[in-house]
Formats: C-alpha cells, sequence, structure tokens
C-alpha cells in the first residue's frame, strides 16, 4: 500500500475504523515516521474532538469527576509515603529465586527493626495501661484503643513490606538485565495506538533474565493481555510473555528469554486474546529495535 | 482548542507535571462535562462515565510530564483517550454479559454550550458541522459514539459498506476543513 492509499485511509483511522491489513499498514506507515500522514491524523483528530464537545451534550459533572480526583489524589500521596510503584503481576518468577537473597535479607532486617520498634511501643503503652489502671476507667479505654491501632500498623507494615519485598526483586532482575556482560536495552516507542506509551526492554542471556518495563498503556479489555515479542531474524515474532498495565505506574514484566542462536532483532508488545497467540494478530501498541551489534 | 484567553491548556498540563494540583482541577473544569458526557453517550451509564471521565484525567495527571504537543493538543488527545476508554469498557462489558438487541439506540442530541468551548468556537463547530451532509453527520456521530464496526455501521444504516466509507471519509475531511478555514 502506497503513501496516497495510506493516506486515504486516515479519516477512518482517525475514527478507530479500520480492520485487518489495512489497519496494520496504515500502523506500519505511521510508525515508519511519515510526518506528512501524522500531521493529517492529528487534524482529523483535532476535528473530531471538537465534533466530540459540541455533540457530546451537557450532562457531564466535574464536581464528580473531581470528587474521584480528590480521592485519587489523596490515595496516591499516602501511598507516596509508602512505596513509588507497586508490584506488577508477574507471569515468568523462574530465574529469580538466587536474586532475591540480598533484599529479602536486607527486609528482614527493615522488618525485625519495624516489628522490635512496635513491639517496644506496645510494651511502653501496656505498662503504661498497668499504671493507669488505678486511674479512671476512661483512660484505660483510650489507651486499650491506642494498643488496638499499634496491633493494626503491625499488620499493614507487613502487608507494606511485602510490597516492598516485590518491588526490590523485580528491580534487581531488571538491574541484572541491564547489566549483564551481553545485555542488549531497548527503548521501546509508543505507536499511534498507544502514542503516550513507553517502555524499556533489557535481555541478558548470561544472567538468564529479560525484563520489561512499560507505562502509558491503557488498560485491557476483559478478555484481552498486552503480549511481548522478540522478532527474531530466523524465526521472526517469538512469544515473550503477557501482562496487564497497573492502573497507575510502570508495569514491570519478566520475559521469557529468547531461544538460543536466534538473534533479536527488535521487541513489540500488541494486544491479542486473552492466553495470547503464537504469532501477532492484534494491533502494536509499542515497538523498539535492538542496536544492531 | 484551549478553552479560554488566561491559560492555554499546554500551561496547565507543564503546571501538573510539576505537581499542581489546581492545574488538574481547572482543566477538570473545562473539559470534566464534556468527557463525561461523551462517555456517557457511549456507555449509557453515568456513573461509569463519570469514572471513565477521572480515569483520563488522571493518566494525564501522572503522564503530564511525557505529555508530547507535537502529536496534537492536550484537548484532542484528551477528548480521544476519553472515546478509547470508554469503548474498551464497552467492550469488555459486553464480554461479561449477554447481548441484548432490545437495548436502546444511542440518542443524538444537540444540546446548547457548554461550559468548556466559549459560544463563539462552539458556533464554529457547530457552523462546520452543518456543512456536511445529513448521511455524513449522522455516520460521523455513529463512528464516534459507538463500538459499532462499519459493517454494523452499514447494516445498521442499510447503506453499502463502500458507501459507509466513503461518507464517513469524506464527512470528516469537510468538518476538518470547515474547522481549519474558522481558525478553530
Amino acid at each position: 500500500m502506497d503513501h496516497a492509499e495510506i493516506k486515504n485511509l486516515l479519516p477512518l483511522k482517525a475514527l478507530s475504523r479500520l480492520e485487518g491489513e489495512e489497519a496494520r499498514a496504515v500502523d506500519e506507515h505511521l510508525a515508519a515516521g511519515c510526518d506528512e500522514c501524522q500531521r493529517e491524523l492529528a487534524s482529523f483528530t483535532e476535528a473530531l474532538a471538537a465534533m466530540a464537545i459540541v455533540e457530546g451534550g451537557d450532562e457531564g459533572s466535574s464536581d464528580q469527576i473531581w470528587s474521584r480526583l480528590r480521592s485519587r489524589l489523596d490515595d496516591a500521596r499516602d501511598q507516596s509515603k509508602i512505596v513509588d510503584r507497586p508490584p506488577a503481576r508477574i507471569e515468568n518468577r523462574a530465574m529469580r529465586e538466587s536474586s532475591r537473597g540480598r533484599g529479602f535479607a536486607m527486609l528482614g532486617s527493615a522488618a525485625a527493626a519495624v516489628l522490635l520498634a512496635i513491639v517496644v511501643s506496645y510494651g511502653l503503652f501496656t505498662s503504661r495501661i498497668q499504671s493507669i489502671t488505678a486511674g479512671t476507667s476512661n483512660d484505660i479505654a483510650a489507651l486499650t484503643t491506642r494498643v488496638i491501632e499499634l496491633q493494626r500498623n503491625l499488620d499493614t507494615t507487613g502487608d507494606q513490606l511485602a510490597a516492598l519485598q516485590a518491588k526490590v526483586a523485580q528491580t534487581t532482575d531488571l538491574t541484572l538485565a541491564s547489566l549483564g556482560p551481553d545485555a542488549r536495552v531497548v527503548r521501546l516507542t509508543g505507536l499511534p495506538a498507544a502514542p503516550t506509551a513507553n517502555g524499556t526492554v533489557a535481555l541478558s542471556s548470561a544472567q538468564g533474565t529479560a525484563m520489561l518495563e512499560v507505562s502509558g498503556l491503557p488498560p485491557t479489555p476483559d478478555d484481552k493481555q498486552y503480549e511481548v515479542w522478540w522478532i527474531g531474524e530466523k524465526q521472526g515474532p517469538l512469544r515473550a510473555g503477557l501482562f496487564e498495565p497497573l492502573s497507575q505506574g510502570a508495569t514491570i514484566v519478566s520475559l521469557d528469554l529468547p531461544p538460543p542462536g536466534e538473534v533479536v532483532l527488535a521487541s513489540a508488545i500488541t494486544l491479542e486474546p486473552r492466553g495470547g497467540v503464537d504469532k501477532p494478530t492484534g494491533a502494536m501498541y509499542l515497538k523498539g529495535d535492538f542496536p544492531r551489534r | 482548542m484551549a478553552a479560554d484567553n488566561r491559560i492555554t491548556d499546554e500551561a496547565l498540563v507543564s503546571a501538573m507535571a510539576a505537581g499542581d494540583q489546581d492545574a488538574l482541577a481547572t482543566l477538570n473544569q473545562r473539559y470534566g462535562r464534556a468527557l463525561s458526557a461523551v462517555a456517557d453517550r457511549i456507555l449509557h451509564d453515568k456513573a461509569d462515565a463519570e469514572e471513565v471521565a477521572a480515569d483520563v484525567l488522571w493518566q494525564l495527571w501522572r503522564e503530564a510530564s511525557r505529555f508530547d504537543r507535537s502529536r496534537g493538543s492536550v484537548g484532542a488527545w484528551i477528548m480521544m483517550t476519553v472515546r478509547s476508554r470508554a469503548i474498551d469498557r464497552i467492550r469488555a462489558r459486553k464480554a461479561r454479559e449477554p447481548r441484548d438487541d432490545n437495548a436502546a439506540e444511542p440518542t443524538v442530541t444537540n444540546d446548547p454550550s457548554n461550559e468548556i468551548h466559549s459560544a463563539e468556537q462552539r458556533r464554529k463547530v457547530e457552523i462546520a458541522l452543518a456543512t456536511l451532509n445529513d448521511a455524513e453527520r449522522e455516520l460521523l456521530r455513529l463512528a464516534y459514539f459507538s463500538d459499532l464496526s462499519q459493517s454494523e455501521i452499514a447494516e445498521r444504516t442499510s447503506i453499502p459498506l463502500g458507501t459507509v466509507k466513503s461518507r464517513m471519509r469524506s464527512g470528516l475531511i469537510r468538518l476538518r476543513d470547515a474547522l481549519q478555514g474558522s481558525g478553530e
């Protein structure tokens, strides 16, 4: 399909009404960096947005939306005190255990310190309760409430430590993949299906580790998952892993290694039926070419 | 597609990247109702629509520092993202629920001004829409505010598939050209 034919399809692309080969051809043409078609597509998108604002109606409530946003801002502020990025669901957990030892030991020490502090606090409060027993019953009730709060804090701390452990494990894997003697790292760029998405893939066969960090992808429908691909020189697209993006922040995914002997030219992410497929069938959301050696 | 002359949408996004929650609130004032209305046109569920609208603004808040102006305006990104998210949600809903063939048809309303665009900007869009013939306008509405494929649109409107495609194309080109001619 040549440039003129692609350009002819751009209004339907802006309406997300392209299917099959036409959709694939347009996506590839845009991903190849045709500035004229990018501008043309953007002009149609602007026109549709203007139409949507006028035709959409006037029944929404910004107050209700702000209430939801306010709640999320508050949650994010609370979470930021604990951890920046929650753990992603990992599809392939093989080859990770050895790298976790140090992280667990470190967090184990932290956990012990936190537990000790809470136990000491608990003890202090308990002894204080005993000394106040002779006082008013109201004081005792207040201190008992405080003890219950401390116990709750202890449970919460345990959950937070588990989240930190998972994060350290993921970060360790990502670092190992990036720093291996044969490390290959590629930056994935968002394609028109997800222009604001971006990601990084790190691969080290020597470390036996391959990882993806990605953000900015839209949520998947219930019947779909994102599938990661190695684009091999000999075998073409090869399955690397499945994932669903976190609703907030970056998602880290452990990937299957490409088969030995295969030269990986690129990595890509497509949206596929849940459970994945052997060869890509859906729209491509991100892609990046590995630097040639 | 900036809403007024006081501060541009792009400046608000830059302020959001620096953690300015007031900028997010201002952007919500400008686009929140339109986002919710568009999502509601697609989803026919007010609560879901508000959630989707909040999702879109939340995504922009989280990714404000990476917003790429060269790919289009903030307003266009917001309006296209809300449509995409609403359609994702309706597809997920369809996957979970049995099909209801008696479901109400999307209704097209032509309500007067909202608070996002000034009356003058709104008038320009309405004038541009008036340059489309009825068939083009109706097909654009169906394509934008529904999850119907081209074939389904052809079936629903009893118009041949090739004609559906050509009218969508000509309608959108005419709308775009009319808006660009009006300086929108």
